[in-house]
This record gives structure tokens, sequence and C-alpha cells, in this order.
């Protein structure tokens, strides 16, 4: 009884049962899961796979069509105002005005979270230093590469220091060191007590950042856990990565008769098996694949990670 | 309330930080008036007459003197300047005099005069006064040619005719118009009942434009990052709204000082025409609102936007105005906002109508402004479930 009423009391977020339909399609088909305070929880699947509309609901932007979103002991749906002030939504998008400052957009943001006065100047110029923008802050956006605009749209988010911060796809179409210093900074958030829902396609940003993480495809949860939890549903089966080229759907079927090949997935410049014992199957591998025609130019083996565990889940790479 | 004046607030800043945006709403207005102006309202509405030939004759300042009188301005020149300004419409009627008429007007006898008008529409109206003038001058001229005949000393003559000119009251006519349509444009000035269509039709359209804004924003993510904060929906469209309305009120008061100080244009009580205004201005910036929500294409809305806004002004008597229209344009013609803040003016402008005269008019158009906040909130919300 005590332990259940101290995990109540962490709960940031909670999400039960949640469908969302546009006509015939159901695009988000059952989801529950839940966030504690200091937490980072990721959701991880491929494009379209409904986590921006998961997102959607729980920011109150769109109504569930059934189920229930509960955000800090109130429920959530498009009308609770007040309760969306412990959000902070970093969306997909870059969401912020191209023909404003970057401090104007935090000033502009940062009223409609309820700050103001000395507070609101002291925030912004903090965000500005934390995002790395305090000597650019009177420039229109326009003008920022694209991962200063990321990060300029993450700092919107962080501005009033939000109980629960939302980031769809932060990264996305940002270069290797905007991205390094993104994930770091989300790393840091944590720390202080922030709860983070993360939503990603990359793989390795789950692992990175995400303290548990939901594995979603076609609007379902396939699994849900920590990433060692979610590495030991496969059984402990390991990844094949042939790279190549010649007739790859011919060495993709005969490669499925081999006996230990769980699947074979892939496309014209190479293939990727679930197989077990990687390194004791490798040479008939490799020897069935050039036997059908394939000219292989690398062989790569992968030990168990989230991208094997969404292949086994789901049967098909995550990068689909 | 905060919120909303934030979201206003960056809107007018976005607005100005867009310099083609100050030249269609400051600038383009202002421009089109000087244009209506010079073509409607040459010299402030003053007739100019260019008098050629015989300078200093007793017929020349006979002319001068009772066009003068008649509020004509006269000016003198020679026969080519004079038919150059015809040309070129810088006097309206030109009136060319000889040697020998001058001489014969001086004999008594009958003098012809050469009178040539200038191509613009306000010449023909100038014809008239110089006809009269004319008329006037060559009745003095046969007074005094019958009082000398008579055997009156041509010095008592003239003094006689000053005297009784004097003495005796002038007839007045006064015009009362029988026709009902004629009767409905009375107490309008020249530019009166034009100002006030080509405000509503301008404050409209430019108003409008804030569509594209909307979906510009919705479009950036910028939307939905509003209402993922605490700010409901109809907050964040209000916000936007205000904005624009700030933009639209100014506009339409531009105008209206503008057309005031340039072109005398009687508004009738500030205050109401004001009321009249602000509350036009609340539907023009309601209904950009729901065009925003409805529509995903900002080029489109901007095209819908203006065929809109011409249709509607068509409708609403700001093109042709409404008194002509046949009874079932007149029922349709008062679905459109225009038509209803037209009706206003017409109170306060022609019949120095009061606030209570314009009642209906303006509750009609503050029921219109809430009436289409209401579905562009409602609008605004379901656009969010749309990619764009």
């Amino acid at each position: 009884m005590t332990a259940e009423v101290q995990t109540q009391k962490a709960q940031v977020l909670g999400v039960k049962g949640l469908v969302k339909r546009y006509g015939d399609h159901t695009v988000v088909d059952g989801v529950s899961f839940h966030i504690e305070a200091g937490e980072t929880y990721g959701l991880l699947g491929p494009n379209g796979a409904g986590k921006t509309t998961i997102i959607s609901m729980v920011a109150g932007l769109i109504p569930a069509d059934s189920g229930s979103i509960e955000l800090v002991g109130s429920a959530m749906t498009p009308a609770s105002t007040r309760v969306k002030g412990h959000i902070g939504l970093v969306p997909q998008e870059l969401a912020i005005y191209p023909d404003l400052t970057a401090k104007e957009n935090l000033l502009f943001f940062g009223r409609l979270q309820g700050l103001s006065g000395q507070e609101l100047k002291g925030r912004t110029a903090e965000v500005l230093e934390l995002i790395g923008l305090a000597d650019r802050a009177g420039e229109q956006t326009k003008k920022f590469s694209g991962g200063m605009k990321r990060r300029l749209n993450i700092g919107i988010g962080l501005l009033h220091r939000p109980t629960l911060l939302i980031l769809d796809e932060p990264t996305v179409g940002v270069d290797p060191q905007s991205r390094n210093s993104i994930l770091e900074s989300v790393e840091g958030l944590a720390t202080e007590g922030m709860a983070v829902l993360y939503t990603t396609h990359y793989m390795e940003e789950a692992e990175r950042l995400c303290d548990r993480i939901a594995i979603i495809d076609e609007g379902k949860i396939q699994a849900e856990g920590t990433r060692n939890q979610l590495v030991e549903l496969t059984g402990g089966v390991d990844r094949i990565d042939l790279h190549g080229s010649g007739n790859t759907s011919a060495a993709a079927t005969a490669l499925r008769q081999l006996p230990g090949v769980q699947h074979v997935d892939g496309g014209a410049s190479g293939l990727a098996l679930t197989v077990h014992n990687g390194p004791g199957l490798l040479a008939p591998i490799v020897a069935e694949a050039g036997r059908a025609g394939m000219a292989l130019t690398s062989v790569e083996i992968v030990r168990p990670d989230l991208e094997s565990v969404f292949l086994h889940l789901t049967g098909k790479a995550l990068r689909d | 309330m905060k919120s909303i004046i934030g979201i206003a607030v960056v809107e007018v800043r976005l607005f100005l930080r867009d310099r083609s945006n100050i030249f269609f709403v400051f600038i383009f207005p202002l421009l089109l008036i000087l244009l209506l102006g010079s073509q409607f309202g040459a010299n402030s509405g003053q007739a100019r007459v260019a008098l050629s030939g015989a300078p200093g004759t007793e017929l020349a300042k006979a002319l001068a003197g009772q066009l003068e009188e008649d509020g004509v301005q006269v000016s003198t020149a020679g026969p080519e300047t004079v038919r150059d300004q015809l040309s070129r419409g810088r006097t309206d009627v030109g009136i060319f005099t000889s040697d020998e008429d001058a001489a014969a007007y001086a004999a008594g006898r009958p003098a012809g005069l050469e009178v040539v008008t200038a191509s613009q529409s306000a010449a023909q109206a100038v014809l008239q006064e110089v006809r009269a003038s004319i008329q006037a001058v060559s009745t003095e001229r046969r007074q005094q040619s019958l009082l000398e005949s008579a055997g009156v000393p041509a010095a008592e003559a003239a003094a006689a005719l000053v005297q009784a000119r004097t003495s005796v009251e002038q007839p007045r006519v006064e015009l009362v118009d029988t026709d009902d349509v004629t009767q409905v444009f009375q107490g309008l000035g020249r530019f009166d009942l034009g100002a006030a269509q080509q405000l509503l039709l301008f404050v409209f359209l430019s108003s409008l434009t804030g569509a594209a804004t909307l979906i510009k924003a919705r479009r950036l993510g910028v939307i939905a990052r509003v209402m993922a904060a605490p700010v409901a929906s109809w907050q964040a469209l209000a916000g936007q709204a205000l904005g624009r309305f700030g933009i639209a009120a100014v506009q339409g008061g531009y105008i209206m000082l503008g057309t005031a100080l340039l072109f005398g244009v009687d508004w009738g009580n500030p205050l109401l025409a004001g009321l009249v205004l602000v509350l036009f201005c609340a539907v023009s910036a309601a209904a950009a609102m729901v065009i925003g929500s409805l529509m995903d294409n900002d080029a489109a809305a901007s095209g819908v936007g203006v065929g809109l806004g011409l249709v509607l002004a068509g409708l609403g008597g700001s093109m042709v105005p409404p008194e002509f229209f046949s009874e079932t344009l007149q029922a349709v013609s008062r679905l459109t906002p225009h038509r209803w803040a037209y009706d206003a003016f017409a109170d306060i402008q022609r019949h120095d109508g009061t606030l209570a005269d314009i009642l209906p008019q303006l509750g009609v158009l503050a029921a219109m402004a809430l009436g289409l906040l209401a579905l562009g909130s409602f609008l605004l919300q379901r656009s969010l479930s749309r990619a764009l």
C-alpha cells in the first residue's frame, strides 16, 4: 500500500488505453504507459507509427477517441487549459517565428506560459545561455542554421521549467555536432528532476537517453521496458548485416532456407539477417549469399540492440 | 487577456516587418484617394476659366468681373496658351474674344464669343456656370443700352443699375427633389458617398489578408505550440484577430482622416462613425480568422480573400450604391457586413443619425463578429488534426 502511494506520487504522466481514429484508420490503438519524475521515457518507432499523434493527445492538442491521460493528477484534454502549463512541448517542426529574433520568440512564448517581468527576462537570458544563442539573441531566426533553430525550438520548451518536457524527434535534420549538443542537453534535464517524453526513430538516441522505452509500430506498443529488458525479448539472437550489390533478392530467398536464420530483411544495397549464434553462422551465410549472386562489399555482426528488438517484434527494420 | 494581447502584439510586429504590407495598407489607399481626387475633384472643386483676346476692353473686364463674382477662377492668356491649357486639362473652359466682338459689345450691338471646353468630366458643369455668367453680362449690357437709348446718361444709367441690384432682394430658387432616390442621397457632399464605400471595401479586403498569416503560423507549428501552452483555442484566435483588428482600425481611421482633410468628406458625428468602423473592423478580422482556419494554403487563401472581399463589397453596396438595387438584391445585400455598415454611415452622414438610430446596424455587426469568432475558434481547434 505504501509503495503504491509512493509510485502514484512520483507519477507525472499516466496514459491508459489511448485510441485515435481518422475515418476507418486506427492511428493509435490502445496505448498505455506512464512516466515518473526524473525519468526519460522513449517512444521508438518508424515514421508513421503514431508517435506524433500520441504526443498531440498528451499535449492536449487533439482529443482522444477513447482512453485517458492524466498529468500531475489532472485529466488532460484539449480543454484542460490550466493543466497545459505543466507541459513543455518541443514539436518536430521548427515552431518559431522566422521574422522574430531569438529573444523575441522566447519572450513571446514565455508570456503565453504566464511568465512576466523580471522572471521572464531572467529566464529568457538563462535559456539563451543554455542553448548557446546568447550572442545571437538579437538576430532574426530566419538567418540561423538548422542546428541553431533546433536549439531555440528546445529552449522555448524549457523556458517555464515544465514538469513534463515532450520532445518530438528533436534531432531530425540536424548536423552531428548540433545533434550531440541536443542530446547532452536532454541528458541533463532528467538529473534536474524533469520528466521527459522523447520520440525518435533513431535507435542510438533511445538507447543513450531513455530510462525506459516503448517500441511502437502501427499505433500499438509492441514492447516496453529498459534497454536490457527489451534486448532479452530477442532471445539472444544476433543481427548480421550484409552490404553489397548483385542479386540481393535471390540471396534473401536462399538465406531464409538456411538453418538458424530467423528473419531476412533488406533491399538492393544490403540485407539484415536475424540469426542464432551469428559468429558460428557467418561462413555459411557468406557462402550462400555468394552462390545466390550477391557481391558482398562488407559484413557486420551486430550484437542484440533495439534495432534487433524491433526486427524481432515486427519483422521489419526500424528504418522502414 | 495577457495571452490575447501578447499574440496580437506579435501579429502587429510581424505585419510591420513586412514592408509590402505598409505599402498596401497605408500608401496604396492614399494614392487611390489622390487618383480619385485628381479625376473628380480637380482644383478642390473650383471652376477654372481662361480668357483670351481683347485685353483691357470693356467686354473682357465685364466677363472677368462677372465670372469672379460667380466664384470662378479666371486667368488670361494668349489664344495658343489657352488652347494648350485646355488640351492638358489645366483649365475647364476657354473663352476667346476678338477686337471686333469687343467693339460690338461696347457699341451695344450683338457680340459673338467662342467658348471651348476641356475633355474632363467637370468641364461640362463649368460650361453651365460660364453660360450663366455670360447671360448675366449680356442682360446687364442690354439694360444699360435701353436706359441710354431712353436718354439717360451712361454714368447715371450704370449707377442706377448698381443701385437697383443692391436695393432689390435677389430671387432665391429652392430645388426640391421629388424622386425617392434623389432624396436618399440628399445631404451628401461630393466625396462623402464614395469615401464611405471605399473605406469599407479596403478595410475588409486588407483584413482578409490576415487569413494567410494565420495559415503560415499554423504551418510553422506556432499555433499548435501556442495551444499547447495554457491558452484556449478561442484565446489564440482572439489574439490573432485582435492583431488584424488593430491594423484594420488604424487603416480605417487613416482613410477617414485623409478623406476629411484632403477632400472635405463629412463623416458626421466622429464618435458614431468611429464606432461603426470599430465593429466593421471586428467583423473583417473575424472573417479572416475563419478563412485562415478553414483553408490550408496561404496563397489560395489570399486569392479567396480578394475574391470574396470584392464580391461582398459589390453586394454590400461598396461599388454601386445599394439604393439602386432590386428588392431581391437588397435582401441579399443585407447578408453582408458592408451593407449594415453602409446603412449606418448613411444615417450618420446624411441624416445626422444618433446612436439610437444606428443601434440595429451596430447590433448586427457585433453579432456577426462574435459569430465568426466562435466559428473560427471551432475551426482552428479542428485544424490541428490536419496535416499542412
